[in-house]
């Protein structure tokens, strides 16, 4: 088994960081929090200051309080719908896919339509049509996000598929008599892992937003804490026209920043597929001391210069 | 050679065909056209005994050893496992598969890159009944038969720190790990590098001679046919052209098509009696009607753009499809059929 | 073959007016000459020695064979010579030098180094002096481009002053050469037969009168007859034009049909060299006779072959003494520890690095290896020796 070890590149390095802090801010944020974000015990619109460090809302809550306890729901409800979401596409990709003929047609045209009806409105009548008691349940709300949330990547999922299917290890595991479903899922689903560690980023990054549009319009309970419900109520209080940048800045900057951090790890998927794009196989440092062009250019393999420990590698070898 | 021990054939084909259907493109009331991949293949294989397919790329011999193994269907034709007709169309059984392997030409590509060689292993082990504590002593044992040693060093490798030899030796080995009667080789060696080919060709000689499996050999190599075959069949445009015990039509090869295929080898040493100019014409054109090889044929007359011929024998067991041997013997042979089947034949009537 | 002629008139005379083979070696004799070439690929510690101190001529009008296994270096070892090898492949040392005739004095030679020059200098190089065949006709010819095209583009790029009509002229001819009618060059790459391409291939090659072309395994993905076939218009169109080659495959038995020299490649290194007729005839290193020996015959009696045991080496595992050591059936102690030079042995001119024939001789010659060539065998594809 390869062994795991440390991304070189340093954007993959920041965006593990990135999203390594925010889900460490889901587990310990609401124990960290200073304050009970819903207590109205301080003054109304104080400014940051060292008591309040994001300053208080119109009622008087401490904003950095709400900050670190609606981490938690914001990122659980992001992580279950992108778990669903991924697992759900993996199924009926691969199985389509896979099986081909009437199953595929059927399975395909189901994520058409999935991907065809506008995401957000079909969440939003879903979503009404819930008991109140569940809209502030996180593992609800993300399972009905993961609903609209499939359908794309078990668009990409079946073509990957179609183009494993005919492989010759695939075959070899029908000529073994292996079973559809193993074959499917131990010996075609291993070989989309890259594919579905992206999937699984991008269904995530989907499920933040969904779910903060959710909560700033107002469908999930506003009584629970997530960033979505801090705008709701910056905004019901008109903090974007009172200059109350401290209140609806700092949830608006840490969804970026998720959202930031889940592009960059994408792209260290993408280098680990393709590792053509890792510079020519020389970094840019190696080929500086080598004394080689910046940059390396087809049709013009670069030499050497001889030099003493190209010379003393020869005469070991020899 | 001889038929003494009257050997009963593990897997028999009779008349094997199968066509493809592709629409002519551009065009916009689709003409459909038949593309005949086979046609009208018999064949026995034989415990203990290696059969040689012997054709160039496009002669319909992969597609002969998929419907052997059941993966692609015959468009019509009959196979006999164990003497006992199977029934055609349907899916590849478990119990097929117990007894019919298939070896692909690729040991890179037949092996999924995510396991480890022991999973190769023992998933076949475990599908056909082997019980989960015994699954590692017989991969280890299955690993020695094809004679990579120790088995602690390849088990838990993966396949890209394997060279194609030994992948191909894997390859062979989850063959094995279903205990077949019957073993389909197709181009096992043409992926591989010239100085470890010999060793996998000795393997498959002697899993035949030692272990009593019937062997198909398929090749577009006709000197390794030439070193493994006990029958030889020569395929052109997905018919039998010629076919012989042992391996004469490679020593006397009878029909122009195996001449010219044996004249183009590459042979530092001199090369007796055949004609390499005989390559008149250049291009793979398959004649629709008459004799598939008559476009390219320098002795092709007028009848064989007419006609196919049927099969002429030419010698004991040597049989050859071509107008050229219409009055050696003046008999006409069903060529389709195997000289044991005939005999058997002859004998009854 | 009516093939209309092409101007080689500057070619022949610069044949005619380089001085005989027996003179002593000078530039004018080899077209390329390369000396301690080596390639690695990577430079850190996973770093691959691919190629290593190679050093081979290639003689005008001649064919160069190179024989080995994948993984042997042949491939990379061409690549590199004409600063084709891509990234992260790297010229780690060594030197190759074109000798360029010049177009208006044939009896003018310029050497170019290849190490060392410039992009420019290459472009010019390539394909009007020394041009390639690849294996992979499909990937190398462009998916959505007519056949016409690409000679278009390279006489285009070469021939400034030819017209347009002059160039399609130009193109057929070079069509008829190899055996396709001129309408093959308004068809897709995808129309043609895998012959076919490989011949569109060399037609290209050929397209600006190369004084070397080089083949990486030009026939390896045909089969035999289509082969045969490209081996024998290769014959008649070096015989016609006088071009040297370097002819790579893993064939033996075809390089020794077709070529006049033969180096045999292990691991990167070159462990033997010799004609080909000597070569087949009487291999001295245990290698080459391992792969002599790999291929069954076609005629003759039915015997148990073994080939050779074992499996190629890991690169990027350096390795002390003789890298075919573990797979040799005569192994010593001394090529456990010493890696053998390439060192001439006998009076014919040939090379074999293996402490077997080193003199004085530590153990007498097996009885394979020691075999005396008599009578020269020679290349017995048809054109190759009407040279």
């Amino acid at each position: 088994m390869k062994t795991l070890q440390l991304p070189r590149s340093p954007k993959v390095l920041l965006g593990l960081g990135i999203v390594g802090f925010f889900i460490i801010l889901t587990v310990v944020g609401p124990w960290l929090a200073p304050d009970n974000p819903s207590s109205t015990a301080y003054a109304a619109l104080l400014g940051p200051s060292t008591h309040h460090w994001l300053g208080t809302t119109s009622l008087g809550q401490d904003i950095f309080s709400q900050l670190l306890v609606g981490a938690r729901a914001t990122m659980v409800v992001a992580l279950v719908a992108g778990l669903v979401a991924t697992l759900l596409s993996m199924v009926i990709g691969i199985s389509a896919g896979y099986l081909g003929g009437v199953s595929d047609d059927g399975l395909s045209l189901l994520s058409n339509v999935f991907l065809a009806i506008p995401g957000l409105p079909l969440l939003i009548v879903i979503d009404s049509y819930l008991p109140v008691t569940s809209r502030s349940n996180e593992f609800v709300i993300g399972l009905i996000i993961s609903l609209t949330g499939w359908a794309w990547g078990a668009r990409v999922l079946r073509a990957q598929t179609m183009s494993l299917r005919n492989r010759d290890f695939v075959e070899a595991a029908r000529i073994i008599g292996e079973s559809r479903s193993r074959i499917m899922f131990t010996e075609i689903a291993p070989n989309l892992l890259p594919v579905l560690a992206s999937s699984l980023l991008f269904t995530v990054l989907y499920s933040i937003g969904a779910y903060v549009t959710l909560a700033y319009i107002g469908l999930t309970s506003t009584a629970t804490w997530n960033w979505g419900t801090m705008l709701y109520w910056a905004q019901a209080n008109n903090a974007p026209l009172s200059n109350e940048w401290y209140w609806f800045v700092p949830p608006g900057i840490c969804i970026a920043l998720v959202g930031t951090g889940l592009a960059l790890l994408n792209f260290g998927i993408d280098e680990f597929i393709n590792p053509r794009l890792r510079a020519g196989g020389l970094s840019a440092r190696q080929r500086r001391s080598l004394g080689l062009p910046r940059r390396p250019r087809l049709g013009l393999t670069p030499v050497l210069a001889p030099r003493p420990r190209t010379a003393r590698r020869n005469v070991v070898s020899s | 050679m001889t038929d003494v021990d009257a050997p009963t054939a593990r897997l028999s084909a009779r008349g094997l065909t199968r066509h493809f259907t592709t629409r002519v493109p551009g065009r916009i009331f689709a003409a459909k056209r038949v593309t005949r991949a086979v046609e009208d293949v018999s064949l026995d294989l034989v415990a203990g005994r290696v059969t040689a397919v012997v054709g160039e790329s496009g002669s319909g011999k992969s597609v002969l050893a998929r419907m052997l193994a059941r993966i692609v269907t015959p468009t019509s034709g009959e196979l006999y496992l164990e003497g006992s007709a199977i029934a055609l169309g349907g899916r590849r059984t478990l119990n097929y598969a117990a007894q019919v392997q298939l070896v692909l030409q690729d040991p890179f590509a037949s092996m999924n890159p995510v396991h480890p060689v022991r999973h190769s292993l023992e998933r076949p082990l475990l599908i056909h009944g082997a019980r989960k504590s015994e699954v590692d002593e017989l991969a280890r044992s299955v690993l020695a038969r094809v004679a990579l040693d120790p088995p602690d060093r390849f088990l838990d490798r993966y396949p890209h720190e394997l060279s194609g030899g030994q992948l191909q030796r894997v390859s062979i080995a989850r063959a094995l790990c279903v205990q077949p009667s019957v073993l389909l080789a197709d181009e096992p060696i043409s992926m591989l590098d010239v100085s470890v080919r010999l060793g996998i060709l000795n393997l498959l000689k002697g899993l035949a001679d030692h272990e009593r499996l019937a062997i198909l050999y398929i090749t577009h190599d006709i000197a390794s046919a030439r070193y493994l075959a006990d029958e030889t069949i020569v395929m052109y445009a997905g018919q039998v052209v010629e076919r012989s015990r042992g391996t004469a039509l490679i020593d006397r090869p009878a029909h122009p098509y195996t001449q010219l295929l044996i004249s183009s080898v590459p042979d530092p040493s001199s090369r007796p009696g055949v004609d390499a100019s005989a390559s008149a014409s250049r291009s793979f054109v398959r004649a629709e009607v008459g004799c598939a090889f008559a476009p390219r044929c320098p002795h092709a007359t007028a009848r064989c753009r007419v006609e196919c011929p049927p099969a002429f024998a030419i010698g004991d067991g040597h049989l050859s499809r071509c107008w050229l041997h219409a009055d050696q013997e003046g008999v006409s042979v069903d060529l389709a059929t195997p000289d044991r089947q005939r005999e058997g034949e002859a004998t009854k009537t | 073959m009516s093939a209309s002629r092409i101007d080689v008139g500057n070619r022949l005379d610069r044949r005619g007016a380089s001085p005989s083979r027996e003179a002593t070696p000078s530039a004018r004799d080899f077209v390329l000459e390369v000396s301690d070439f080596s390639v690695h690929y990577g430079v850190d510690a996973n770093m691959v020695r691919a190629v290593h101190d190679v050093t081979l001529n290639v003689r005008r009008a001649t064919v160069l064979g190179v024989a080995g296994e994948s993984g042997s270096g042949k491939s990379t070892l061409v690549y590199a010579l004409t600063r084709l090898l891509r990234p992260p492949g790297v010229i780690s040392g060594g030197r190759a030098i074109l000798n360029v005739s010049s177009d208006d004095d044939p009896a003018r030679v310029t050497p170019v180094n290849l190490t060392t020059a410039s992009e420019r200098e290459l472009r010019r190089v390539r394909w009007s002096h020394v041009s390639i065949v690849l294996q992979s006709a499909l990937s190398a010819l462009n998916p959505v481009r007519r056949i016409g095209r690409e000679f278009d583009e390279v006489l285009r790029t070469h021939r400034r002053a030819m017209s347009r009509r002059e160039r399609r002229r130009r193109a057929e001819e070079l069509l008829a050469l190899v055996g396709l009618e001129p309408d093959r060059l308004n068809r897709f790459p995808h129309e043609l037969s895998g012959g076919q391409r490989q011949r569109v291939m060399i037609a290209l090659a050929l397209a600006l009168d190369p004084e070397l072309v080089v083949m990486d395994e030009p026939t390896t993905a045909l089969d035999v007859v289509t082969q045969r076939e490209i081996i024998t218009e290769l014959a008649e169109l070096r015989a016609r034009f006088g071009f040297a080659m370097i002819f790579i495959t893993h064939d033996l038995s075809l390089l020794v049909e077709l070529a006049d020299e033969i180096v045999v490649m292990y691991a990167g290194t070159i462990v033997e060299r010799a004609s080909a007729g000597e070569l087949y005839a009487a291999p001295r290193h245990p290698y080459t006779l391992g792969l002599l020996e790999s291929f069954p015959p076609l005629h003759g009696e039915r015997r148990e072959l073994t080939g050779i045991a074992g499996s190629p080496p890991d690169l990027a595992v350096e390795s002390v003494g003789c890298s075919f050591a573990p797979r040799c059936p005569f192994t010593m102690d001394r090529c456990r520890a010493e890696t053998p030079p390439l060192a001439p042995i006998g009076e014919t001119g040939r090379s074999v690095a293996c402490w077997l024939h080193a003199t004085p001789s530590p153990v007498p010659v097996p009885a394979a290896l020691s075999r005396r060539w008599t009578a020269p065998v020679g290349p017995t594809a048809p054109g190759v020796t009407s040279r």
